[in-house]
């Protein structure tokens, strides 16, 4: 099981640049969809780089449904080589994207979030809007009945964040 | 950047169809709690769902 509340705060305990999006994200905005990850896109400078890796170390991340043993480390080096990761850690599955389609990179999604103050932490949580651009822009149904959802929630939602 | 500007395509009539589907009386009562409850919300169902696959399974080891 993920503890998308005690990730959300080791990640902004740890000084880690990041915005929520996906289905915690959904969630936040008011979605009843369910999810079983946490999915994060974080700023690709150096720094935020070095805060990511030092912050998961405690909590072992590992690829996701990779053989054991594969000799994985989420070190400075490896997040610089690829933006995207799908993990497992001892607080459960963390998704870590350098951009989304549709939607961009961490600027571009910092620029238009929402700042929400949950489990004793302030952290960002992507736009309704540009999670439904980046929903759309997957081409999946699913994520087209996800898109139908969050249409109609934005059409009801007079204050999402209370 | 808004939704709003995009040209309306047949994904668009997709997402209509999709739309009459959607219960809204879910989306109103998740409305009408905080952002932290929504998320505790989805731990308590994943807490759920576990609990019951373990259940499952344990019922289906003792009738194998």
């Amino acid at each position: 099981m993920t503890r998308f509340g005690e990730l959300l705060r080791v990640l902004a305990s740890g000084g880690v640049d990041f915005v929520v999006v996906g289905g915690v994200a959904a969630a936040a905005h008011g979605s009843p969809r369910s999810t079983q990850d946490l999915d994060i896109v974080y700023a690709r400078q150096d720094e935020n780089l070095r805060k990511i890796a030092a912050t998961l170390a405690p909590y072992h991340p590992y690829l996701r449904g990779a053989p054991p043993k594969l000799p994985f480390r989420l070190d400075f080096e490896t997040l610089r080589a690829g933006p995207n990761f799908t993990l497992v850690t001892d607080l459960g599955w963390l998704d870590l994207f350098g951009e989304i389609s549709g939607a961009g990179g961490y600027d571009d999604l910092a620029a238009h979030s929402i700042a929400v103050d949950v489990f004793g932490i302030r952290c960002k949580v992507v736009a309704l809007d540009d999670l439904i651009l980046a929903k759309r822009a997957t081409g999946r149904l699913r994520d087209l009945e996800t898109v139908a959802e969050l249409e109609i929630l934005r059409e009801r939602a007079r204050r999402p964040f209370q | 950047m808004s939704t709003r500007s995009l040209p309306r395509s047949s994904i668009d009539d997709i997402i209509d169809l999709y739309k009459r589907d959607v219960d809204v009386t879910l989306i109103d009562a998740a409305l009408q709690r905080t952002v932290e409850e929504r998320i505790r919300a989805l731990e308590e169902f994943e807490r759920f769902r576990e609990e019951l696959r373990d259940a499952t399974e344990r019922r289906r080891d003792a009738v194998r």
